[in-house]
């Protein structure tokens, strides 16, 4: 895929910097055939509204020293994992969602588990990766650098929740080969911002949105975590419309289709 | 334990019993300093009670440690497993979050509002952190007043993050202040022989006695007028003194 073919070659729109303006087709997609991981905290799997539409789920165990994944139906620990693969089910209703649990079996939830999750991910080769997660832990920045490289590397788009506290959390600082989002107010998912020169470049809906809950239900939640999986889902989108998009193109693709918006 | 203690298990219960004195002196000025926060904080972000967990335990298991509102006696020392609800994801993801329609909970909360009788409605939830570290979650509910409760705002969330920041230097300090406490009950615990063992049954059958509560509050009451200064220590003991030879005396 060419940057060029986000921006329509016809003429005109000089002011939003790509001539003709941008081409809305995109967003009568579904997501079909594009892979979301949402490493988080397990999916409710007989929610109504998620039944049949998480291809995978695999949970993190601890093995020894080591952390394997197996094949998982526990479900959801927290109703976190729930609420994100509602919101992406929002907007891309045929992406193929996996769920990779990292949070809330017994004895799992550090951040080795964490990165143990995005590995997995990654070695999967899911095009969109979900990480409403964040460490704050010093130790943890280097090898989620690494890992960040390998995902970009093997053309996975590596989506991450912002934080609100004074502490940097990673990976959502590292700017270069990932996309992190924080939360804004808008309700439409198409209405995100792009703040170049920021170290969270991303704002989408993250605040009271309405999605799936554990128990077969419905909350309303605000936070950095559910402005997150609009990006992912926006990005289905777009994948399914430019399959061989790598993660450079889909950052510049975001920031070319904020920024024509922003100049209307 | 059978009968009167001997001398060898009282000296260890004096030993106790002053580690503890010398740890609630030092910890009382964090668990003020902190009730007082939750207290300002939670009228600032105009929420009906405010809480804060800690992890307890290896199972890292939260633990309701401070709280203020209707029904903070009853929720100190509830406890969460491990992960769960939401103060287990805002705890082991670092992630602040906001749910409204909580009451229709199926996990964690329902169980703890059957436990205490409340019901919680929306909660806003952050992590305490301190040097990287989530050391623990300070959590509001509600709103004053009666439901439907308007949902926390945006800026209510980064207003409770910056409150986070103060509780979580409290929360680090008075654990750093609990060390002694901690300290004497390792003791009990690593101790063997069988002294130790008739100190903690010692214990145990104080917290066991329908009367200790009334016991520790009758303590904390001692406690309180005994800092007061030396004039006012003389004569809390003068007119308890006074109340127990008239009681001795067969005084009605």
């Amino acid at each position: 895929m060419e940057i060029a073919n986000v921006a329509k070659t016809a003429e005109g729109a000089p002011e939003t910097g790509v001539p003709g303006g941008i081409d809305e087709s995109w967003k009568e997609c579904t997501g079909r055939g594009v892979s979301i991981a949402i490493v988080d905290s397990g999916i409710e799997l007989t929610h109504t509204d998620l039944r049949g539409k998480i291809r995978s789920s695999s949970e993190a165990v601890k093995e020894g020293k080591r952390i394997i994944f197996r094949e998982s139906e526990s479900g959801d620990a927290a109703g976190h994992g729930t609420a994100c693969a509602g919101v992406v089910m929002g907007i891309a209703p045929d992406a193929e969602i996996h769920s990779i649990k990292v949070l809330g079996s017994a004895g799992i939830g550090d951040g080795d588990s964490f990165l143990a999750g995005l590995e997995f991910a990654i070695n999967r080769g899911h095009r969109i990766i979900n990480l409403s997660l964040g460490t704050t832990k010093a130790q943890y920045a280097a090898p989620l650098r690494d890992l960040l490289d390998r995902a970009y590397l093997a053309g996975c788009i590596v989506v991450s929740a912002a934080n609100n506290l004074p502490q940097p959390s990673f990976p959502s600082v590292f700017s270069s080969s990932l996309i992190a989002v924080s939360k804004d107010v808008e309700k439409d998912p198409f209405e995100f911002g792009f703040r170049f020169g920021e170290v969270i470049e991303m704002t989408a809906p993250g605040v009271n949105v309405r999605t799936t809950w554990t128990g077969n239900s419905y909350k309303t939640v605000t936070g950095n975590s559910f402005a997150c999986p609009h990006i992912s889902a926006v990005l289905a989108l777009l994948l399914e419309k430019y399959p061989e998009m790598t993660p450079f193109q889909a950052k510049s693709a975001l920031f070319t289709i904020a920024k024509s918006r922003s100049a209307e | 334990m059978g009968g009167e203690p001997t001398d060898k298990v009282l000296e260890a219960i004096r030993k106790v019993v002053e580690t503890v004195e010398v740890a609630e002196v030092l910890t009382t000025p964090f668990n003020e300093s902190i009730e007082n926060l939750l207290d300002l904080s939670s009228k600032s972000i105009k929420a009906e009670g405010a809480s804060v967990l800690i992890p307890e335990g290896e199972e890292g298991d939260l633990v309701f440690k401070w709280a203020c509102g209707s029904v903070s006696d009853s929720l100190i020392g509830v406890k969460i497993p491990s992960g769960k609800g939401i103060a287990g994801f805002v705890y082991t993801t670092g992630q602040p979050m906001a749910v409204s329609d909580a009451e229709r909970e199926t996990n964690f909360y329902s169980e703890v509002d059957r436990n205490t009788g409340f019901s919680t409605h929306t909660i806003l939830a952050t992590p305490l952190q301190f040097d990287g570290d989530v050391i623990g979650v300070l959590e509001y509910v509600n709103r004053d007043g009666d439901p439907p409760f308007e949902p926390f705002t945006p800026e209510e969330m980064d207003l409770a993050a910056l409150y986070a920041d103060a509780v979580a230097s409290l929360v680090r300090a008075y654990k750093s202040a609990d060390v002694l406490g901690e300290f004497s009950r390792r003791i009990l615990e690593s101790a063997d022989g069988e002294g130790s063992q008739d100190v903690e049954a010692f214990f145990a059958g104080l917290e066991a006695s329908a009367e200790h509560k009334d016991r520790i509050r009758l303590a904390e009451l001692v406690r309180r007028a005994s800092s007061l200064g030396e004039k006012e220590r003389a004569l809390c003991e003068e007119i308890l003194g006074s109340f127990v030879r008239y009681r001795d005396g067969g005084g009605a």
